[in-house]
């Protein structure tokens, strides 16, 4: 197709991460349960992630994409810790509410 | 070609997430995270990161996915999702400091100076760049810097992971006052 670029500048992949981490921003603001903050806060990091491996395309360097598996593995290692916590508090409160969780409020 | 896919898969992601936050229902929430996922693996394939495409697809929409929608079953709080606690004027502020902030990385993105060494160089340097990405991305490239220059990182990455299992499966034992 003419006008187009033959492929896709880094700027577009910037671009689409920023909007995507915006959302994921919003979603850990607005939402009350502590899943769905997690799933966004999940976006978060996929959209730091596409940051890193277009830059990784662009330098023609690979550190980007080490960096990003690293990222993903740590992501795994946090998801598993932080459910296993939700559901130890929801054992005992019977809601995954986050303003629930208020023990510790002055 | 390159730029029609991106632009479908971007438009389909950007669509799923703002779904996937807007939503009261855990569980639709979950699947659009999962199809936010599988578009992110088409991204990374565009970019040349074929080994990371994988490990996307197995590890987020394949691990971590499936272990959050096997909470959600658990716990049942798929639907209804308590209302939405009384945020009367921060809801109109957050979306407009949102947009906000995204719109000024978006600016900043686009007009940086490594973004515009990329637009000058997006011919020859991309060229030279592509000349690596073509054997870059796949898993014994990856795996020679991996092993090589952050063989540190990936050791002290397998003592994260053990303590996270030790810590989720004390977590979440079984105890003996619960009901």
């Amino acid at each position: 197709m003419p006008g187009l670029p033959e492929t896709v500048p880094t700027e577009a992949y910037l671009a689409l991460s920023a909007v995507l981490f915006g959302i994921g921003a919003i979603g850990v603001v607005l939402r009350k349960s502590a899943l769905t903050m997690f799933m966004s806060i999940e976006l978060m990091l996929n959209a730091v992630n596409l940051t890193l491996v277009a830059f990784a395309r662009q330098f023609g360097r690979l550190d980007g994409q080490v960096i990003v598996f690293f990222v993903m593995a740590v992501a795994a290692a946090e998801v598993a810790v932080g459910l296993a916590i939700i559901v130890d508090i929801f054992r005992s409160r019977r809601s995954a509410d986050v303003d629930d969780v208020s023990w510790l409020r002055g | 070609m390159e730029f029609l896919i991106f632009s479908v898969f971007a438009m389909v992601s950007v669509a799923a997430a703002l779904l996937m936050v807007l939503q009261r229902n855990a569980m639709y929430s979950a699947l659009f995270l999962v199809l936010i996922f599988f578009c992110f693996a088409v991204f990374y394939i565009l970019l040349g990161a074929y080994f990371l495409a994988v490990v996307q697809v197995a590890v987020y929409a394949g691990a971590i996915m499936v272990l959050m929608l096997f909470v959600i079953m658990l716990l049942n709080v798929a639907y209804p999702e308590p209302a939405d606690r009384a945020l009367g004027l921060l809801r109109p502020i957050g979306w407009s400091a949102a947009l906000v902030l995204a719109s000024l990385v978006a600016w900043v993105a686009a007009g940086s100076p490594g973004a515009s060494v990329a637009r000058t160089t997006s011919g020859a340097g991309l060229a030279l760049g592509t000349v690596g990405v073509a054997e870059a991305g796949h898993v014994q490239e990856v795996a020679v810097t991996l092993f090589s220059k952050y063989l540190l990182p990936f050791e002290m990455t397998s003592i994260l992971l053990l303590a996270a299992i030790l810590g989720a499966s004390v977590l979440a034992r079984k105890r003996p006052d619960h009901a």
